[in-house]
């Protein structure tokens, strides 16, 4: 992607964030319940649906990892980790805030918030891993494994609020919802996912150029594999 | 949109009152943390890629 692309990419999920904000707090209506505290699911919704779906990519690059290894795949699952890692931990973060005014604590061990802490403190886990394995290829075959087993908790998180009816409210539906919190919620979604796109691919030229440095160095490992397929 | 006045006239400001303190401080978390880790970002990038 040429430079003015890449710049114009920037600001248009700049100008999504921004009119997002002002949708979420000035342009939706209050809710009947809650009323002007709802407006923080304009920004906790998009946060965990960012988080859930980098998770998602993180499995399926470790699963195409260890399929056919590439210094590629391995910088992108890195990437996915910490970029979700960073949404999942906002998301957290403002339903907690969001549960004080509404359910009267900020943290309850409720199946979602539970299961998502877990996911959480499990890619911090996965982080340290990486950091902790000087061997580049042993590195990423361990954290690729380590990437597998936590994606185990991705479709529980999801449907925790199905299986085990308790604090958290299940997923609304847009016949459910006002159209106007809709389409705040919708804007708000791709605002974050612009967001997400550029930051994923940041990362990812971040890790692959530190997977170059480590592999062409003289004394890198025998085992290393390939260097960019 | 007269329909639309008399269902927000309706709902009011919803059970909850006030509570924009919440708001502005989750608003506030999710732009800090989205501004700083696009620093983070920044500050990693690779030298040669900035030439």
């Amino acid at each position: 992607m040429s430079k003015p692309l890449r710049i114009g990419f920037v600001l248009l999920a700049l100008a999504l964030l921004v009119s997002g904000a002002w949708i979420g707090l000035a342009w939706a209506p209050p809710d009947r319940e809650m009323g002007h505290v709802q407006r923080i699911m304009y920004m906790h919704v998009p946060s965990a649906w960012m988080a859930l779906l980098a998770a998602t990519m993180n499995f399926g690059t470790c699963v195409a990892y260890l399929w056919k290894a590439s210094w590629k795949k391995d910088a992108f699952a890195e990437a996915t980790a910490e970029v979700g890692l960073l949404f999942g931990t906002i998301a957290i973060l403002l339903g907690a805030i969001w549960g004080r005014p509404t359910w009267g604590v900020y943290w309850a061990w409720d199946p979602r918030l539970t299961t998502m802490a877990i996911l959480l403190v499990a890619y911090a886990g996965y982080l340290a891993l990486r950091r902790f394995v000087d061997d580049p290829d042993r590195r990423a075959v361990w954290s690729a494994v380590v990437g597998i087993i936590i994606a185990v908790d991705v479709p529980v998180v999801y449907f925790s609020v199905k299986w085990w009816k308790s604090l958290h409210q299940v997923q609304s539906t847009p016949k459910t919802v006002d159209p106007q919190m809709v389409l705040a919620l919708r804007w708000n979604a791709f605002a974050f996912l612009a967001v997400l796109i550029i930051f994923l691919v940041a990362r990812y030229r971040i890790a692959l150029a530190s997977r170059m440095r480590e592999t062409t160095v003289p004394d890198a490992p025998s085992g290393a594999r390939e260097a960019v397929v | 949109m007269n329909t639309l006045n008399l269902v927000l006239a309706a709902v009011g400001e919803g059970r909850i009152r006030g509570g924009w303190g919440y708001v502005w401080t989750a608003y506030g978390i999710a732009w800090t943390g989205l501004s700083l880790y696009a620093l983070s970002l920044w500050a990693r990038w690779p030298r040669e890629e900035r030439k």
